[in-house]
């Protein structure tokens, strides 16, 4: 019993020490992150649990326990935060799923916009490989470009991606490093931010993810959008704390004080085009997939918008600086169609920047916090 | 290995409009005649389906895009077009000033009248860059069956020594370039235009989704296959590492297109013909991972591979697994090594496609359903890039 209980701390503390450590930036040299691939539900407002599949985060969870998180997925899947130089390792697993125990799929991780990318950690199985259920891969990664991507899986990706096994990925750069306790989005002191918020579009079809939930085969072009989702949550949840949906974890609270810069990381991995607008703040595009908007001889090409119209596969980086008057302004889907929750009601792609006076709220300790 | 049969010039060029241009007495004549006719088309899923489209020979069928029209900044270009369908075809030319003689008044353009009408139409190839023409009649029907291609225009100092997409000092050298013309494919509205039924454009809805005229993997397949004999134009890109790869995407459909290719970003030089550079000669040119194409424009990009510096002596970090905890597709692109050139072992059976360790890169529309083959996966809007080893004969 005491070796077993001494394995088990070994175990756990080997597990501690994988911790990417955002925290502490100058001790991430070498991140080791865990994954799991599997099924799950995602909660609506009207109430409606959509099946899913997606990623669960086993980089704190001892190899003895991994399959104890086949069921949950977690929507959007773990965030994964590095910085530019460090030696990236992910290992997948592909647990299996609960509710499709019939459904062999392997899956795979494709760190969308990776540069210079060779193909076995691509994650394309087609030119390469893919993990089957029961079995871990690792895809090694040393990031150069500081800057918002995505990552998701590319085993049948019209089904797997829709389904919901996607994420986000942020490349921190070296800058912090030097500047200790400063944010910037890139290594230039001019994206400078106090705040930072993921903004992660997507759609889901009900019809079709409940087909595969029923084992049977959806027609994709018949695809019809039913919930358009922020980091995986439809209003009024957007709004909601971070903990009210357990497998939803990022809500779209957007906070800041007065004066202050608020980064927000734009995303796309749905099947259609979204144009993002926020009321009363001017917002500033400063990087676009992962490069700073500038020319060749550092032409500056950021743009002032008050909208920002994003494709699938598309990432920006957008700054605003919170307005010296307190109060609440809208953030939602300029196309209005797009903010509904199933077939009534106010929801969708709808949240609000809630900015305070000044020294209202502590420093950010995460993203998205 | 399946590949094109590329021997280094823009896939999908037209031979003819090439022969004319080297038989025409100056170096780069530019007199065009083109048929308005219909043919069926190939899907991958076994599905034909009738199409109107434009070929250079009056013997032929009509090919899916129009024959691809190479001419030089400074020609001046006649395209006559002959109508053999059953109504009043026409042709527009967005980015050129076009004069038109014959034919009659259309509403946007001069018309070839039904069954054997002509029209001529004239412009000065201005300025370099990438251009569509389509048809000006019934366009919300024409198009969509088929009558579209592409006009690329030559900088005045084109030289196949010295390929630049917009001139010297534009930053737009390029080793080789490729045409990706995104479409989609309504089967039941080019059904109803092939049984003489009422063709209700509001009813439109996206089946399949084309590069080229081609739905994958047929994108794949060399140009001018026999078996594909109205899709001559493939959509495979080969290419080296560190060379520079020159992208023309056309979007002549009805729906923008969000294009991503994998293996790196792409610069994108221009946009409609327009070189993407300011009054001072500022440069305006972005990276990207993924390109939204609108309905009706063209970007112009440069993609280049230059991989990770991983070989057999400076090997990969991970370890991996042996065969039976992977999974492999049959058939693979896979190699069996994650080395570029090196081949390695691959379940017993498989069939490798993979010829000499060379990489592939899939680049593809990323609203997902477009590329599937009337909802199967794989298909549609998607094409691969092939990385070959530095010492391949390519």
């Amino acid at each position: 019993m005491r070796r077993a209980t001494l394995l088990i701390v070994l175990c756990l503390g080997l597990a501690l020490t994988q911790i990417p450590c955002a925290d502490t930036p100058a001790n991430a040299a070498t991140v080791n992150i865990r994954l799991g691939a599997t099924d799950g539900y995602a909660i609506m407002p009207d109430g409606t649990a959509v099946y899913g599949f997606g990623w669960a985060d086993l980089t704190r969870v001892s190899k003895k326990r991994i399959y104890n998180n086949k069921g949950k997925a977690q929507f959007i899947g773990p965030l994964i935060e590095v910085y530019e130089g460090d030696d990236v390792y992910i290992t997948m697993t592909n647990l299996g799923m609960v509710m499709r125990p019939d459904l062999d799929d392997s899956h795979t991780i494709h760190w969308h916009g990776f540069r210079n990318q060779i193909p076995i950690y691509d994650g394309v199985p087609e030119p390469s490989i893919a993990v089957p259920v029961g079995r871990d891969f690792v895809y090694y990664y040393k990031p150069l470009d500081p800057g918002t991507y995505m990552y998701h899986c590319h085993f049948e990706p019209v089904e797997h991606i829709q389904m919901g096994m996607v994420g986000v990925l942020i490349v921190r750069p070296a800058l912090e490093k030097t500047l200790k306790k400063r944010k910037f989005v890139f290594n230039d002191t001019a994206t400078e931010f106090d705040r930072e918020f993921l903004v992660f579009v997507s759609e889901i079809d009900p019809v079709a993810h409940h087909d595969i939930e029923s084992v049977q085969e959806p027609d994709w072009t018949d695809y019809k959008a039913g919930y358009w989702v922020l980091n995986g949550r439809a209003y009024p949840d957007t709004m909601a704390p971070a903990s009210a949906l357990p497998y939803q974890p990022f809500n779209s609270r957007i906070q800041a004080n007065a004066g202050e810069k608020v980064l927000l990381r734009f995303m796309n991995l749905g099947f259609e085009q979204h144009p993002l607008q926020l009321l009363g703040i001017p917002m500033k595009v400063v990087g676009m997939d992962a490069q700073p908007l500038k020319g060749l001889n550092g032409e500056d090409l950021s743009v002032w918008k008050s909208t920002i119209y994003i494709g699938a596969g598309k990432t920006f980086d957008v700054i605003f600086q919170a307005p010296n008057t307190p109060g609440e302004y809208p953030f939602y889907n300029r196309n209005y169609c797009k903010q509904r929750d199933g077939p009534v009601g106010v929801g969708g792609m709808l949240t609000s920047v809630v900015v305070h006076s000044p020294r209202t709220l502590p420093g950010q300790r995460a993203v998205n916090e | 290995m399946i590949r094109s049969k590329d021997s280094g010039l823009l896939p999908g060029m037209c031979l003819v409009a090439l022969a004319v241009m080297f038989l025409s007495g100056s170096s780069w004549g530019a007199a065009f005649d083109l048929w308005a006719k219909d043919a069926y088309i190939s899907t991958p899923d076994g599905n034909s389906i009738y199409i109107w489209g434009l070929t250079d020979s009056a013997a032929n069928r009509a090919q899916l895009p129009a024959p691809t029209l190479v001419v030089q900044q400074g020609d001046t270009v006649n395209i006559t077009l002959h109508n053999d369908l059953a109504e009043p075809v026409s042709l527009v030319f967005p980015g050129q000033d076009v004069v038109s003689s014959g034919g009659v008044a259309g509403l946007l353009a001069q018309e070839a009248p039904a069954a054997g009408g002509t029209v001529t139409y004239q412009f000065a190839a201005g300025s370099p860059g990438t251009y569509m023409y389509h048809s000006g009649t019934n366009v919300h029907k024409q198009v969509h069956m088929g009558i579209y291609g592409v006009i690329i225009v030559r900088p005045a100092d084109w030289s196949p020594t010295n390929k630049t997409a917009y001139g010297a000092g534009t930053d737009t050298e390029f080793d080789r370039e490729h045409l990706l013309i995104t479409g989609e494919l309504d089967p039941d509205l080019h059904w109803a235009v092939e049984m003489g039924e009422d063709y209700d454009i509001r009813a439109f809805k996206a089946r399949y989704w084309t590069v080229n005229g081609r739905c994958f993997p047929d994108t794949l397949l060399p140009d001018n296959a026999a078996y594909l004999p109205n899709q001559p134009y493939g959509a495979l890109i080969m290419c080296k590492p560190d060379e520079r790869v020159l992208l023309r995407y056309v979007g002549v459909g009805m729906q923008n297109h969000v294009l991503h290719p994998h293996g790196n970003h792409t610069r994108v030089i221009a946009q409609d013909g327009q070189l993407l550079k300011g009054p001072a000669g500022e440069d305006l040119s972005t990276l990207n991972f993924t390109v939204l194409l609108g309905t009706g424009q063209t970007v112009d990009q440069i993609y280049i591979w230059s991989g990770l510096g991983y070989t057999p002596s400076n090997p990969i970090p991970t370890r991996i697994p042996g065969l039976k905890n992977l999974v492999i597709m049959d058939p693979t692109l896979y190699s069996g090594s994650p080395y570029l050139g090196v081949k390695g072992d691959l379940p017993v059976g498989t069939t490798s496609l993979n010829e000499v360790g060379e990489y592939y890169f899939m680049l593809h529309a990323h609203e997902e359903l477009q590329i599937t083959n009337w909802g199967a996966f794989p298909g549609g809007l998607m094409t691969l890039i092939t990385v070959y080893p530095p010492d391949y004969p390519l």
